[in-house]
């Protein structure tokens, strides 16, 4: 490993999803130099995958992309993509001590001009983590269209080291030799943005994610929906027919005590809705069935969309589904039990999509070693005084965004990030008197 | 220097490309005069694009351009902020919406959307051809924020806005503080109670210098603009002195022969004209409520602080920003709905959480113990035939706390919820489990079969088709029937004329978008926090304070600010003042002037929004729009008129 390279910052955010995106704004727009990390290759986190969002149907890429711009060319932001937090220590009463190991690429960020010479060069096919693994990408390889930034990786455990895109890059920007880089960071205050993780739906063995072909996560058909998407048509994984019969599967790893879950995810109910109003524009022919416990269309405007939904035809039941099984012909035979009616019944739909739930991630427990980083029965980061300053961590000058303390949607996340934003520059100027 | 331009079309995505043939729009585009260069792009906005963009210009390719893509609502500040990166002036770049224009609004007409697309572009570029650099006003600053609403939600936005430095003038309608918070006793997810949050708040309001708070307060005229508002304040005096001993003041209240409903209770109790909400509301003072009081002067007698003399006062302040958390109002169900104000044990739910608090050892309504209650929710919210479609969000949650809370104060209560679907969302689905586990019972009515009440040999029966248990008919004789009342938005008297504040089909005030701008308004300087909103519970009308409270700091952190350049421009030459222009402004920005002896119109800079309501009812067409002139929207025109 290279030399460790010092910097300082007024406050290190980490997690470049919306939550961090929009703190890093907020705190850049007001004087403040920001550090935002992302452990990934590109900024964007989950709404960058979105199709549309609810319930204004914005274009998710459209309604993101503008902040990512924003913050990217942000004068008091500096962006670390690739770049994974080993320790957040905190120093003295004013400071707080970050190791971070910035990732190779294995190409020169500054040289390349993203012309993808080199991802059609590439010999090597995997599955594409960022459409959901529906269909593959290279190992040399950018993102997606709207990556930022907008640079090719090598993903160096598929790469076979064949010297085919060498060979065609324009520019001559890739580079095998590069090493992990270690930084040492101070910074004044730390705002933890690490968004969530999805529940893995294999989890549930009587839903048959995995085994049977067409059943997908909501996630992928966000991607199917999505102006980026990969088959440019909506189609079940299977055998590429046009679905004409879709159901959604609600609280799939929510409200869920076999797999540990008993709380709401929040989402679930709207991105569901959302997509079946989507459908219902894509595949005018095709009946989408949605299987809920309770509906819970609870923010601005979201019973209203939900009434919307009604009044395009989706078909709603309240039941929730026991098992669902394949069929030879790839159609899924659904077993539910229809509350309305109290009677067990089945349904065969020929594409099941699974609403999979809110989990924490819980990568900042990793950060803090010396200081009590608490969290809640849910592994959620515990908010220390939830009504005073929600924003506030179990660790003095660690403040919080979005998904890291419970699952919320778009808007409360952009609101939290303001509460957490407000927060730190608060923070900051009130330790700068005690000093 | 001769014209350059540069056309990017959009696709969107495919939210332009399925509907447009951008490459038709792109040829046509091409083939027009002054057109050096146009492209397709992917997404226009991508950052990738927006470097592509500034080295055109940069590279000397360019001197102007036309985005075509979505609606300018959405990123006509990103590419004008490219055009200023690139070192061009932001007027020097037009916009054409050929997304909802053209590919949403004609999806079924290819062609159709296409030609649209075609002529919008044209226009842009029959536009861009004008296009100049302008210089933006610039405004001083007022380093001050107007909070209206001491509810939470306000006090949090003023207390951060002082610790940032900034003077904060709290404004709240009522004589004491606290707003909704404080008459809850139970707040859901802490032992805390809404009295002691409240108490909290309002010692970090009162220790802060940079915070003037003004009680029995409203806001009557704004003017001006983002930066540097004027606002007049109409305050009524409590007719007490401040340092009023606590023995005289209560024998004041004590001896009062005037007793009126008390709103603080929700009308299940009485107060006197001269009155506090709780012996530790805040201001600590006590207050005449001088609509009820008869002048008696028994109060005088035993408290020399009370002073009939005081007047109501209109002050003037200016601020650059102002932040409104006026909060919410419960609904109030109608005569009948539910058996309200027919029988007598029907209540609301705020009632309810009242009565919980004030009662002690045993929960008695009407000098009659209660031991059965039911529940009945979303009373005036989600409405089928009612105007209130929307769900009101804190209810499920807050209904099922205060039942828990009600069992653990008093023994023996049994609980029935008649939902229409729990919506505990989030981590408060811990309360319905926990609420179930403890035998509370939940039933669900069918969406056009709301639960009854009707009354039986003297008893008040609830009854359900619950869907549950397979639409059985289920009947509940219950003590008291709770009516779990939503969310409205709060009478706020003007606020919402005077500060010009949009309002949604709901009634509650609009942002300027729903999912990334949720505390903005459309008028530049006012953002909102709070329930004034959209129902929020406590935790998230705090999130949207802090949020509002750093969009408002971002109007006044610095000595100037740049408003929009685009107004209206009286030419004195022709001007003959005959006032039509200043009575067709909505924002009253033009006054009468006289210039060399001649009476004429003069158009306030700062205060003129550019919405052009002045022009056409000038008579003698004096007015002229910045990059709005007649003779740029007549080439517009001219280009949309002509056949392709």
């Amino acid at each position: 490993m290279a030399a460790v390279e010092k910097l300082s910052f007024d406050v290190l955010v980490v997690g470049g999803g919306i939550a961090g995106i929009e703190t890093a704004i907020n705190l850049g727009n007001n004087g403040l130099n920001v550090l935002l990390v992302e452990k990934d290759l590109t900024l964007g986190g989950k709404m960058i995958m979105l199709s549309k969002v609810f319930p204004t149907l914005d274009c998710g890429a459209c309604i993101t992309t503008p902040k990512i711009s924003e913050v990217a060319r942000h004068p008091n932001v500096t962006i670390f993509t690739n770049t994974v937090i080993k320790s957040i220590k905190k120093q003295d009463m004013h400071y707080f001590k970050s190791l971070l190991v910035r990732n190779p690429r294995y190409v020169i960020e500054s040289a390349c001009t993203g012309c993808q010479l080199c991802e059609m060069a590439c010999p090597v096919v995997v599955p594409d983590q960022y459409q959901y693994e529906m269909v593959g990408r290279k190992a040399a390889y950018i993102p997606f269209s709207i990556a930022c930034p907008r640079v090719a990786a090598i993903d160096i455990e598929h790469c076979t080291l064949c010297g085919a895109c060498e060979r065609v890059c324009p520019p001559k920007c890739i580079d095998f030799t590069q090493e992990p880089i270690e930084f040492q960071v101070i910074i004044k205050a730390v705002i933890i943005a690490t968004g969530f993780n999805l529940f893995d739906p294999a989890q549930i063995k009587r839903f048959q994610y995995g085994q049977a072909k067409n059943i997908i996560t909501a996630m992928q058909m966000e991607r199917l929906l999505a102006p980026t998407r990969p088959y440019n048509h909506v189609l079940r994984p299977g055998d590429g027919k046009i679905p004409d019969k879709i159901a959604y599967v609600l609280c799939v790893g929510s409200r869920d005590r076999t797999v540990n879950n008993p709380i709401c995810s929040q989402i679930c109910c709207m991105y569901s809705i959302k997509q079946a109003q989507l459908l219902m524009g894509a595949l005018p022919m095709a009946d989408v069935t949605i299987y809920y416990i309770n509906i819970r269309s609870y923010g601005k405007g979201f019973e209203e969309f939900y009434e919307q939904a009604k009044g395009m035809g989706v078909n709603f039941i309240k039941g929730k589904v026991g098992t669902i099984s394949e069929k030879e012909n790839g159609s899924l035979i659904l077993r539910y039990e229809d509350i309305c009616t109290g009677k067990l019944k089945e349904a065969e739909h020929d594409l099941v999509v699974l609403s999979a739930g809110v989990l924490a991630n819980q990568d900042a427990t990793g950060f803090f070693s010396d200081d009590r980083w608490e969290k809640d029965e849910f592994h959620f980061a515990r908010q220390n005084d939830l009504f005073f300053n929600p924003a506030l961590s179990s660790i003095e000058g660690v403040f919080l965004a979005g998904t890291t303390y419970g699952p919320m949607d778009i808007p409360d996340t952009i609101l939290s990030a303001g509460a957490a934003s407000m927060e730190a520059i608060r923070y900051i100027k009130q330790m700068a008197l005690k000093i | 220097m001769s014209k350059k331009i540069g056309v990017y079309i959009c696709r969107c995505g495919c939210n332009i490309s399925d509907y447009v043939d951008v490459e038709k729009v792109r040829a046509s585009a091409e083939k027009e005069a002054d057109v050096v260069l146009a492209k397709t792009m992917v997404f226009a906005c991508a950052d990738s694009s927006q470097k592509e963009i500034i080295n055109d210009i940069q590279n000397g390719v360019i001197n102007s351009f036309v985005i075509a893509s979505c609606s300018p609502k959405l990123h006509l500040p990103t590419f004008q902020a490219v055009a200023e990166r690139a070192g061009l002036n932001k007027y020097e770049y037009v916009h054409a919406n050929i997304r909802e224009q053209a590919s949403w609004a004609h999806s079924d007409d290819k062609e159709g959307a296409t030609a649209k697309a075609v002529q919008l572009v044209r226009a842009a570029i029959a536009k861009v051809r004008f296009a100049t650099a302008i210089e933006p006003i610039e405004i001083q600053t007022q380093q001050a924020v107007l909070v209206i609403g001491a509810g939470v939600a306000g006090m949090k936005a003023a207390t951060s806005l002082a610790k940032m430095g900034v003077k904060v003038y709290l404004i709240e309608k009522e004589h004491f503080i606290g707003g909704r918070v404080a008459q809850w006793d139970v707040l859901c997810l802490t032992e805390e109670t809404g009295k002691d949050l409240v108490t909290r708040f309002y010692n970090d309001v009162v220790m802060d210098k940079d915070i003037t708070l003004f009680t029995g307060a409203e806001l009557i005229e704004s003017s001006g603009s983002k930066g540097n508002f004027k606002v007049k304040i109409k305050i009524t005096p409590r007719y007490i002195k401040d340092f009023c001993e606590k023995e005289k003041m209560r024998r004041a209240i004590e001896v009062c022969p005037v007793e009126v409903i008390d709103d603080f209770n929700f009308s299940i109790t009485k107060r006197k004209a001269i009155y506090h909400n709780f012996p530790s509301q805040y201001p600590l003072v006590a207050v005449i409520d001088m609509k009820n009081c008869t002048r008696c002067g028994k109060c005088e007698k035993e408290c020399d602080k009370i002073d009939f003399s005081q007047k109501e006062k209109i002050i003037e302040i200016d601020v650059g920003s102002i932040l409104v958390a006026t909060g919410f109002d419960p609904y109030t169900p109608r005569k009948g709905e539910f058996g309200y104000e027919e029988y007598d044990n029907v209540i609301t739910l705020p009632q309810f959480k009242r009565l919980v608090a004030i009662n002690d050892k045993e929960l008695k309504w009407n000098g009659r113990q209660v031991k059965t209650i039911a529940y009945i929710y979303c009373v005036g919210s989600r409405q089928l035939e009612g105007e209130n479609k929307y769900c009101s969000r804190y209810c499920c949650s807050t209904t099922i706390c205060a039942a828990i809370k009600a069992g653990e104060k008093f023994h023996d209560l049994s609980h029935f919820h008649f939902t229409r679907g729990i919506r505990t969302y989030g981590k408060q689905e811990m309360f319905f489990y926990e609420a179930s586990k403890q035998g509370q019972v939940f039933l669900q009515s069918f969406e056009d079969e709301p639960p009854r009440v009707m009354r039986k040999n003297d008893r008040t029966i609830v009854c359900i088709n619950d869907i549950l248990t397979n639409r059985r008919e289920i009947e509940v004789d219950a003590d008291l029937v709770v009516l779990v009342t939503g969310m409205v938005p709060r009478s706020h008297g003007r606020i919402s004329e005077i500060l010009k504040l949009p309002r949604g089909r709901d009634r509650f005030f609009n942002e300027i978008h729903m999912k990334l701008r949720p505390v903005e308004t459309v008028i530049d300087g006012v953002t909102i926090a709070g329930a004034c909103q959209g129902p929020q519970n406590v935790v998230e009308a705090i999130n949207s304070a802090l949020s509002a409270a750093i969009k408002s700091y971002s109007f006044v952190s610095r000595d100037t600010l740049q408003v929009e350049p685009i107004v209206a421009e009286i030419d004195a030459g022709l001007c003959t003042w005959c006032g039509a222009c200043a009575k067709a402004c909505p924002f009253d920005a033009v006054t009468q002037i006289n210039l060399e002896g001649k009476e004429i119109a003069s158009v306030n800079m700062t205060v003129c929004k550019g919405c052009g309501m002045c022009l056409p009812v000038c008579p003698v067409n004096a007015i002229q729009l910045k990059t709005f002139s007649d003779d740029e929207v007549e080439k517009m025109i001219g280009v949309l008129a002509q056949e392709l």
